[in-house]
């Protein structure tokens, strides 16, 4: 406990001193920064920010937001949700600890997602008061993400690494290509559950350090500097760039995920409500790991 | 002002003797908070004889805007003399025009409980905003609006060397070409 507190005591005063420091993008950077830009030598981030910005994100994010509901909704009616019984008897999938972990996740992860796409769509909803809350929110949620980020990359970790049950799975698209139930080569966790798993906490890290970035943006971290090399008004670009990358990723992801649990196998989103999975979906769905519960008499 | 006009802001180096006049002028008339500074003198190699060089940077109003272009509540617009304005009210403060801006330009004041980023504040060129002309409204976000009283913008007004140019491109870049020209060389 001692340890947290003396954690949380040197991360504020590093942050009061980085603050305090002087400016690192109005002060003597200033001049390097305008004789860098678009100069040959340099990175060019400004003008490739002011490409991709300026002309291909608002279009990405667009097409996502269009593409991906429309090959669900064609998805929902040409094979259509898996339905399983309810009757059957329950498998504990998920402890208290998980589920309370992911849900405060789930929380923030319905909050940051949409307010994310009204900035980009920030024109479209003519700027202004509400645009300016809702980034507010988009950060504000952040913080109980970043605070169960780790505790999810931990507590699941140890059947997140690929198996050749995964190969299999994605060669057959996990099943979903067809309305046929056949047992579907799975552990604990699917080829699609585990790219989400890795995304969501490798690249919500990412998320988080370059949203942070950008909400700090005139600080003056040496340990920022010296992984990173360059200078302050460059990281914020990279920042972005990355924070719009990672965040397609994301956004797809997420989608599927939910997609998944709310229509594509009605009532799976119960199992991370109480915990409890239905038999027959544990067989059919996760094949592997219904035979390795059976051999351990756990069903 | 021909129907082509351009206005652009030009700091002669070689005349730029480091008084912050500009700086002090600008900052006073618009009533700019601290840590705000719209313009700003910078003096490279201070002390290095013969190499000691000043000059002053703001918003440079660039024809292809930058800052327009990555907006993502397009609150920027370039009047049709080229100045470069943007409306605080649609302004989120997201921070992205400064990340285009090759000049550092934009400026944001830190305020609320998370000291979270404002709208963003950056030189008018003594043109206001979209707000009512002279404006009480529009003084208080943008600060004064020179240009609709035909007035030089400040920071040009008090430039004691005529260091800081400003006016229709063409004709600033006709001042300065006549000045290197009677310098006789490299500028």
């Amino acid at each position: 406990m001692k340890k947290i507190v003396y954690f949380f005591i040197a991360t504020l005063a590093l942050a009061s001193v980085a603050y305090a420091a002087e400016s690192q993008i109005w002060g003597e950077m200033r001049i390097p920064n305008i004789l860098g830009y678009g100069q040959e030598q340099s990175l060019k981030l400004g003008e490739f920010f002011t490409l991709w910005q300026g002309h291909y994100i608002t279009t990405i994010f667009l097409g996502i937001l269009i593409l991906i509901p429309t090959v669900f909704g064609i998805h929902y009616l040409i094979i259509g949700p898996k339905t399983f019984s309810h009757e059957g008897k329950k498998i504990l999938a998920f402890s208290l600890y998980s589920r309370i972990v992911h849900q405060i996740a789930a929380i923030s992860f319905i909050v940051i997602v949409p307010t994310g796409f009204i900035m980009v769509f920030g024109s479209f909803f003519g700027g202004g008061e509400f645009v300016r809350i809702c980034k507010d929110l988009h950060g504000v949620f952040t913080i109980p993400f970043a605070i169960v980020v780790i505790p999810m990359f931990l507590m699941w970790v140890k059947d997140m690494f690929i198996h050749l049950d995964d190969i299999k799975w994605l060669i057959i698209v996990g099943g979903y290509l067809s309305k046929v139930k056949n047992p579907v080569p799975a552990g604990r966790f699917n080829a699609g559950q585990k790219t989400w798993y890795w995304l969501a906490t490798l690249g919500g890290i990412v998320m988080i350090a370059t949203g942070a970035t950008m909400f700090f943006m005139d600080f003056d971290i040496a340990m920022v500097k010296n992984i990173t090399g360059l200078s302050q008004i460059d990281t914020l670009r990279a920042a972005a760039i990355l924070h719009n990358l990672v965040g397609f990723a994301v956004v797809i992801l997420f989608f599927v995920h939910i997609y998944m649990a709310v229509f594509a196998i009605k009532g799976a989103v119960q199992s991370i409500i109480t915990g409890y999975m239905e038999e027959e979906e544990v067989k059919i769905l996760h094949s592997s790991w219904y035979r390795k519960l059976k051999k351990q008499g756990k069903v | 002002m021909s129907e082509m006009a351009r206005m652009k802001f030009y700091c002669d180096d070689k005349r730029c003797i480091e008084c912050f006049a500009c700086s002090v002028a600008c900052a006073e008339a618009h009533e700019l908070p601290v840590g705000i500074s719209r313009r700003k003198v910078v003096t490279l190699f201070d002390g290095v004889e013969g190499k000691e060089i000043s000059t002053s940077i703001a918003c440079m109003h660039c024809t292809d805007a930058p800052c327009e272009q990555v907006c993502p509540v397009d609150c920027f617009y370039i009047r049709e003399d080229g100045i470069v304005l943007h409306d605080k009210d649609k302004c989120i403060g997201c921070g992205y025009c400064l990340y285009a801006c090759p000049f550092g330009a934009p400026q944001f004041p830190r305020d609320g409980a998370f000291g979270h980023k404002g709208s963003m504040d950056k030189c008018t060129m003594c043109a206001g905003g979209p707000l009512e002309t002279n404006s009480k409204e529009e003084r208080e976000l943008y600060g004064q609006n020179r240009i609709a009283e035909g007035k030089v913008p400040m920071c040009a007004a008090v430039c004691s060397t005529n260091a800081l140019l400003v006016g229709d491109a063409e004709m600033v870049s006709d001042i300065y070409r006549n000045r290197v020209a009677s310098r006789g060389k490299n500028a």
